[in-house]
């Protein structure tokens, strides 16, 4: 049996975001986080390897998509540490100030050179549906086409079959499909698929012992170089008047507040 | 120069056929339940494909792109479609971007805008082609039909890996919550699925849709999808948003930029949605929303 893969994202933190004073976003004030749906993502491979794979390894590999890189070791550490307190056993960074800014096409390719470079051999590689600072849900149909693996988007609920094939429900607008597909399979999995538990103490006083390797791309055969330029990222600043209505009785600030929605004209008397 | 447009449904074919046309010659994969004699009145041939799971889609999509070679593939944003579109981009390493408007056909290159960091930036792009956009829905016009009817060509499906067991459809609530006037927003603040009536009632006095937060129809299945507010759900426009019992995420809050006013009622005075609101009320809802409506008759004398 192999190992099982998750892709953790250390992704910019959006609740994080300041503009320049051009109304940019200032990315060099913007930390990283790792992305959410990402943390179920490793939720769900440590409930797999205990229910199905227990003799397996779980990895962890993440691309730094936001440099300049050593600017963002600290925050990429702490996301990976995250990995590792949940269950990952060994981690894989890929940090080059050549992939910045981020292009899908770059992460998938550095998440497949470093697959092979450490002769991993996934059953399963878990990636979440989307990122909180990208949003785009490419990353894992990428990487699935690239190693020529089945590919399952937006599961809610993941099982295994007899060792040897995954059934899933893909939850997408319309209905939920009941699939099934032979291992090993790339999936991307939805929030709602579990309910992460933070790490105990223990946990994260363990991670820091578990390896983890940092490598650049030339250390990696055929990772391609960004093909997408970003030429501006503006704030997109809506102005709300932020008025808190207050009054001595909830009845006053009812009143308040219904003037207020009629002298807008949200709503007629 | 070529492009491929790929779609099932007419309206979401006939905006990308407007962005595709800035290319050059199209080609239409229609699938599942497309009329592909309909969408040959576009005046585009039409490749058409029963099979609508992304691995079939993919599949005829990949030998169409080897045969005709074009610069972009053209797409409405769906979770299938970023499935199927995100394998053919990533077999040739070719740019791929979602949710994209304002797109731009340039020698060699295609720019465009779409939303970035959970809908709280817009960033602007330039990519080489060939490249896969999924468009951003509404924001382009639809194309017009042409004078002559093209050729429509029927696709074999072939036998893919990943297989269908079952097809469970979803409950459908019948709002079509993008265009409501007002919405009354549910969120975890909530602590019951019955509790939901005190945002029916208030509703009622304001002649309101139901929207809300994501676990409210994701996760609890309270309400059904078209209700969901935000990133991963809908993009609204009313002119009154009450967000009850809503903390105000950025992934909440993308899909209520276009609200003219927004209004929040949240007991807890630090949470994110009392800076993105015009008016706040810090109240336990369970107090103060039949409150509100009970005000509301009284003084619209309903
Ligand atoms: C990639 C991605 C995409 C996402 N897409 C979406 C999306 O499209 N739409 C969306 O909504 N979310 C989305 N989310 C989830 C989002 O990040 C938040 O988790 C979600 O919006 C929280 O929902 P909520 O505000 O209802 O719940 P909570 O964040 O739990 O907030 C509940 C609020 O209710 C208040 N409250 C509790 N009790 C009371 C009471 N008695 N009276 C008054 N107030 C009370 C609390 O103070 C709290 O502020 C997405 C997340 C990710 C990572
Ligand atoms: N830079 C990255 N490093 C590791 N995994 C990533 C990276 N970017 C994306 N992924 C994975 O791919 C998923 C979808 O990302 P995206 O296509 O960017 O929305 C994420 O949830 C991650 O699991």
């Amino acid at each position: 049996m192999g190992d099982l893969v998750v892709l953790l994202k250390p992704a910019l933190n959006p609740e994080m975001i300041r503009g320049t004073g051009e109304g940019l976003v200032d990315f060099d004030y913007m930390p990283l986080k790792l992305s959410d749906i990402d943390r179920n993502a490793v939720e769900e491979a440590v409930r797999l390897k205990n229910t199905y794979f227990k003799d397996s390894k779980i990895w962890s590999i993440s691309v730094v998509t936001w440099g300049p890189v050593t600017k963002r070791d600290k925050d990429v550490r702490m996301a990976v540490q995250e990995g590792l307190a949940k269950g990952v056993d060994e981690a894989i960074i890929v940090a080059d100030d050549s992939g910045v800014p981020g292009d899908p096409v770059t992460t998938a390719s550095a998440i497949v050179a470093a697959i092979k470079k450490f002769n991993i051999s996934p059953t399963l590689i878990l990636g979440g549906e989307a990122t909180i600072d990208g949003f785009s849900g490419q990353v894992t149909g990428r990487v699935a086409a690239k190693l020529d693996l089945p590919y399952i988007s937006f599961a809610r609920k993941i099982d295994i079959v007899d060792g040897s094939r995954i059934r899933a429900e893909r939850d997408v607008e319309d209905y939920v499909d009941v699939v099934e597909a032979p291992l090993p399979a790339v999936v991307s999995v939805t929030r709602e698929i579990n309910a992460p538990r933070p790490p105990t103490l223990i946990q994260i006083r363990m991670a820091s012992k578990k390896p983890q390797h940092v490598v650049k791309f030339n250390d990696l055969a055929d990772v391609v170089k960004p093909k997408r330029r970003l030429v501006e990222a503006r704030v997109l600043a809506v102005k709300r008047k932020q008025i808190i209505v207050e009054g001595k009785t909830p009845e006053e600030i009812a009143d308040k507040l219904i003037d207020a929605l009629i002298s807008e004209g949200a709503i007629r008397v | 120069m070529t492009a491929i447009v790929v779609g099932e449904k007419e309206d979401d074919i006939a905006e990308a056929l407007t962005v595709a046309r800035q290319a050059g010659d199209v080609a239409v994969l229609a699938f599942g339940d497309s009329s592909p004699q309909a969408l040959a009145e576009y005046g585009h041939k039409v490749y058409h494909l029963t099979a609508s799971d992304p691995e079939s889609v993919f599949t005829a999509l990949r030998k169409l792109y080897d045969d005709l070679k074009p610069l972009l593939v053209v797409a409405p944003t769906t979770k299938n479609l970023k499935d199927a579109l995100s394998r053919l981009a990533g077999i040739y390493d070719i740019p791929m971007a979602t949710e994209v408007y304002d797109v731009k056909v340039g020698q060699g290159s295609v720019s465009y805008r779409r939303g970035f960091l959970s809908g709280r930036a817009i960033e602007s792009d330039e990519a080489p082609m060939p490249a896969v956009l999924l468009l951003a829905a509404h924001k382009n016009p639809k194309a017009s039909k042409a004078g002559q009817k093209a050729e429509v060509v029927e696709l074999q499906t072939a036998q893919g890996r990943v297989k269908s067991v079952e097809r469970m459809p979803k409950q459908k609530g019948g709002t079509n919550i993008e265009a409501a006037e007002i919405i009354v927003s549910a969120g975890r603040g909530f602590r019951s699925k019955e509790d939901l009536k005190l945002a029916f009632d208030l509703a009622d006095v304001l002649g309101a849709q139901i929207g809300c937060s994501r676990p409210i129809a994701a996760d609890l299945k309270w309400l059904s999808e078209d209700h969901w507010v935000g990133l991963s759900g809908h993009k609204v426009a009313p002119k009154l948003y009450i967000a009850i019992g809503i903390s105000g995420a950025p992934q909440h809050l993308a899909g209520i930029t276009d609200a003219k006013l927004v209004v929040a009622i949240n007991n807890d005075k630090s949470a994110p949605i009392f800076k993105n609101c015009d008016y706040g009320v810090v109240a336990d809802l369970y107090q103060f929303v039949p409150l509100l409506t009970k005000r509301l008759k009284e003084r619209l004398k309903r």
